[in-house]
């Protein structure tokens, strides 16, 4: 009880200190999202979200801000991480049952642990922690940021992660083939759309239904796409099939559903028409990202510009994408008004290899790297933040 | 234009003449010739050719996985054209590269230079396909104990154990065949002489030799008769005083001389002959030629130098000759080495063997060592240099910032494929060590010049100067930029690669 009368003053008092070191960034370049791109950019970070862009900062606000000046830098919103385990598999799949769709990821959330801190090397700022694809309903993602004193949770209840691929299919518990995993969700789909239903499950279920939440399912093999696209059409929402290792050759139905994939990282060594798929998919308007390890996420964007992709869409992958297939497109991904004041500082962009991390900023605060003393400007005077 | 040995030009102009540049410049400022072809491109961006100076391009899958090579298997031999599209090196722009394979063979062989051409084809080149052995000093990633690790870096040393006596014998067969030629020639000449004696009471008659009849030596002593008797050899310069010989006439001495000829020809290509040969010709006056590899001429006193003995030639060893030409400074020593310890054992033993020319490959370690790599002088060829961590126990290593530490020890470095499935992923590498600190220039240098200069190739290859090949590279935008696109390649001034 103490603690619930205490800790609105705490708050408060926090706001007000985090309202008296509003930030200003400015930058040759700032990118607010793909499609918007600020020449010799700025934007105002108060209580660690992007509360003005480019001309709408005030003068005064911007007087009183402490700048951060990147110089001939390129600012670009921090990398989303989609679905991943951050290392702890383990705890994020009951793999005894294979329907928990209620089950927290967040809940099996470790803030300290080492690949979560590592996350801001590789420029990401958030990730989308899932429950593992070893269950055919593994339960509800969430999205996490490092930060520099341990990580935190930023929404807790996202998606419902669902599983159809091999993985899931677990020869020691039922079902153990991919006809009984999709009867399974079959009929828990049905129960839930069926107004006598109750319970955690179905409650889950429905709201997802309902598109109050986002249904993420895993699928590798063609058929597994094909029967995870037949689920999101027989039951009306718009499925993300994560992983999609054979989505080339189901790209017409993808786009027919309007689905959005997200596929495996991209290697050098791969065939050529796999280094030319996410060119593909963004010739057909399938929105896409990439999973896999986050150190390689960057290459596999510049891998896949390399081969033909155009930069804006490279660039959604790594940020906006992510954040809009999980519905959280208002709180990261972009840095518009709003949103959390998650960016990296690149020596240039960040799809040319020879761009270098100079910095990273979660929520306002950084969290890695340093800017130089000629860039890095924090000014101690109020008319120093003003250009 | 980037000539790479000096500062970009602004609307440049190479002029090439056949096979080789012969002025580069900024336009108005060269002399373009009337009628020359021109190709202009506006936008573009021109380099030398790329040099990737480790590849495996061209070479069979198979050999991978071939421990059976050593240091006498050449890989220029079992290159082939290859169809798939990862071999069209010169589609990437590369115009010259150095072909091994990553076997797990301890020696691997020697690796060949090559210049790719249109369509995934290759010409060797000239004189330099083979041109280097390669070494293989690493146990991988795999988790090792050192001193398991140690055992094979001694494994290598002992590569070298044995060679001064190869090459002594070597070098004692060398010396003795020019003491056999130097023999043999007195040899022949004295029989020479000696016929050229017998003719020249005649006066008349042609001796088919150039050397000067009527020197007072006798010409008729019967082949290979030092062989037989127990005479004392006369001194060289002074010929046994024999009676005067019989006089032939022109058909017989003309059928003798080549009988003579003949049994000596036989004798030197017998080195032990058990019994004498027969001559076909027919013998001067019915003598009998003396037996050819009997007893020594020194029993024969008066018969003339004796007949030397062909001598033996030491058994060939093609991996001991590369060692040879490694510790001559012919060829360089390739040591793929991974780890601190295998690279400090291979520059052990560079100075234990004095080793002139040593190239470390992949040397993920070697920010740990770059000074002493550098007072070592030897060079570096990295082969994977992209933002891709490596795994445990690597993953202490940073690829991209190796290259930036290697520059700054002063460590000639050249930056690679290492396989042809990354071919068109040379610049991109190049790029991300300029992520890692490296100035773009000298990015630009590691995958022209340097290896260039590695190879033994820059008097002919590595930038855009008059007197090299003409093989340039014309891209649509910088060459480190990721969307940069390939439009022109010329290699030797042929188009090899053209965008459509």
């Amino acid at each position: 009880m103490l603690r619930c009368t205490l800790l609105p003053t705490a708050l408060v008092g926090l706001a007000a200190t985090l309202s008296a070191q509003d930030l200003l960034v400015r930058a040759k370049t700032v990118v607010i999202a793909p499609d918007a791109v600020l020449a010799d950019g700025r934007f105002l970070v108060r209580a660690g979200k992007v509360a003005y862009v480019g001309q709408d900062v005030p003068a005064d606000a911007a007087a009183k801000a402490t700048a951060i000046d990147c110089g001939d830098a390129l600012v670009v919103p921090g990398f989303v991480l989609p679905p991943t385990t951050l290392g702890r598999d383990r705890d994020l799949a009951e793999a005894a049952l294979p329907f928990t769709p209620d089950l927290r990821a967040v809940e099996a959330f470790d803030p300290w642990h080492e690949e979560l801190a590592k996350l801001p090397h590789g420029g990401f700022t958030s990730a989308i922690l899932s429950p593992s694809p070893r269950n055919i309903a593994g339960g509800l993602g969430a999205l996490v940021k490092p930060g520099a004193g341990g990580g935190s949770v930023a929404a807790p209840d996202l998606h419902l992660a669902l599983s159809l691929n091999a993985a899931a299919r677990n020869p020691e518990r039922p079902p153990t083939s991919l006809m009984g995993a999709v009867d399974l969700l079959r009929s828990a789909f049905a129960q839930a759309k069926s107004s006598a239903a109750a319970g955690p499950d179905v409650a889950v279920l429905r709201s997802a239904l309902q598109g109050n939440r986002k249904i993420a399912i895993a699928a590798d093999t063609l058929s597994e796409i094909q029967q995870a696209l037949d689920l999101a059409r027989d039951f009306g929402f718009d499925a993300v099939i994560v992983g999609a290792r054979d989505a080339d050759k189901a790209l017409d139905r993808l786009v027919a559903q309007r689905a959005a994939v997200v596929i495996g990282g991209l290697a050098p060594e791969m065939r050529l028409a796999q280094l030319q798929f996410p060119a593909r998919l963004a010739e057909a308007g399938v929105p896409f990202c990439f999973t896999g390890r986050p150190d390689q996420a960057r290459l596999s964007a510049a891998l896949a510009v390399r081969h033909g992709l155009d930069r804006k869409s490279a660039w959604a992958a790594l940020s906006r994408a992510p954040a809009q297939m999980f519905g959280v497109a208002g709180q990261v991904g972009a840095l518009r008004q709003g949103c959390a004041a998650d960016f990296a500082v690149w020596s240039g962009d960040p799809l040319d290899l020879g761009s270098a991390l100079r910095a990273v900023y979660v929520d306002g605060a950084r969290v890695h790297g340093e800017l130089p003393s000629a860039a890095a400007n924090p000014a101690s005077s109020p008319a120093a933040g003003v250009r | 234009m980037h000539p790479v040995t000096g500062p970009a030009i602004e609307n440049g102009v190479v002029v090439i003449r056949g096979e080789r540049i012969v002025a580069v410049g900024k336009k108005g400022e060269i002399d373009v010739p009337q009628g020359a072809v021109v190709r202009s491109f506006p936008t573009g961006h021109v380099y030398p050719g790329l040099i990737d100076a480790a590849t495996d391009a061209y070479t069979d899958p198979s050999l991978r996985g071939d421990g059976s090579s050593d240091g006498g298997t050449a890989f220029v031999d079992d290159l082939r054209k290859q169809d798939s599209r990862v071999h069209d090196l010169a589609a990437q722009g590369i115009t010259t590269a150095y072909v091994t394979v990553r076997s797990p063979a301890f020696v691997r062989g020697q690796g060949a230079i090559v210049r790719p051409k249109k369509d995934g084809g290759f010409e060797p080149w000239s004189g330099k396909d083979k041109a280097a052995l390669q070494v293989r000093m690493t146990n991988g990633p795999g988790r090792s104990h050192a001193l398991e690790r140690q055992q094979q870096l001694q494994q290598a040393d002992g590569l070298f154990e044995g060679l001064d006596e190869y090459r002594k014998a070597l070098t004692d067969h060398e010396d003795a065949l020019k003491k056999y030629d130097k023999e043999f020639a007195d040899y022949l000449a004295f029989h020479q002489k000696k016929k050229d004696g017998d003719k020249k009471p005649e006066g008349d008659k042609p001796t088919g030799s150039n050397k000067p009849a009527g020197d007072g030596k006798p010409a008729d002593a019967p082949a290979g008769a030092g062989q037989g008797g127990g005479g004392n050899d006369p001194p060289k310069d002074e010929p046994p005083k024999k009676d005067p010989p019989k006089q032939l006439d022109g058909e017989q001495a003309a059928a003798f001389e080549a009988a003579l000829l003949t049994l000596l020809e036989a004798i030197a290509q017998d080195p032990k002959p058990k019994e004498p040969p027969k001559p076909d010709a027919p013998k001067p006056d019915g003598q009998q030629p003396a037996p050819a590899g009997g007893a020594p001429a020194a029993e024969k006193k008066d018969e003339g130098p004796k007949r030397p003995t062909y001598p033996k030639a030491p058994s060939k060893e093609p991996q001991r000759d590369a060692l040879l030409k490694v510790l001559d400074g012919e060829l360089p020593l390739r040591v793929e080495a991974h780890r601190p310890d295998e690279l400090r054992a291979a520059l052990a033993l560079q100075q234990a063997r004095k080793v002139p020319v040593l190239v470390l490959e992949q040397a993920y370690g070697a920010a740990a060592l770059a000074d002493e790599i550098a007072k070592a002088g030897a060079a570096v060829v990295l082969t994977e240099c992209l933002p891709i961590p490596f795994e445990p126990p690597y993953d202490r290593f940073d690829a991209t910032k190796l290259p930036a530490r290697l520059a700054a020890a002063g460590v000639p470095f050249a930056i690679a494929t290492g396989r042809a499935s990354w071919s068109s992923l040379l610049p991109l590498q190049a790029a991300a060590a300029v992520g890692g600190g490296l100035a773009p220039a000298e990015a630009l240098r590691a995958i022209t010049l340097t290896p260039a200069e590695i190879l033994g190739v820059a008097k002919d290859a590595g930038s855009l100067q008059p007197g090299k090949y003409a093989d340039v590279l014309v891209t649509d935008r910088p060459l480190f930029l990721t969307d940069s696109r390939v439009l022109l390649v010329l290699g030797k001034g042929n188009a090899e690669y053209e965008v459509k």
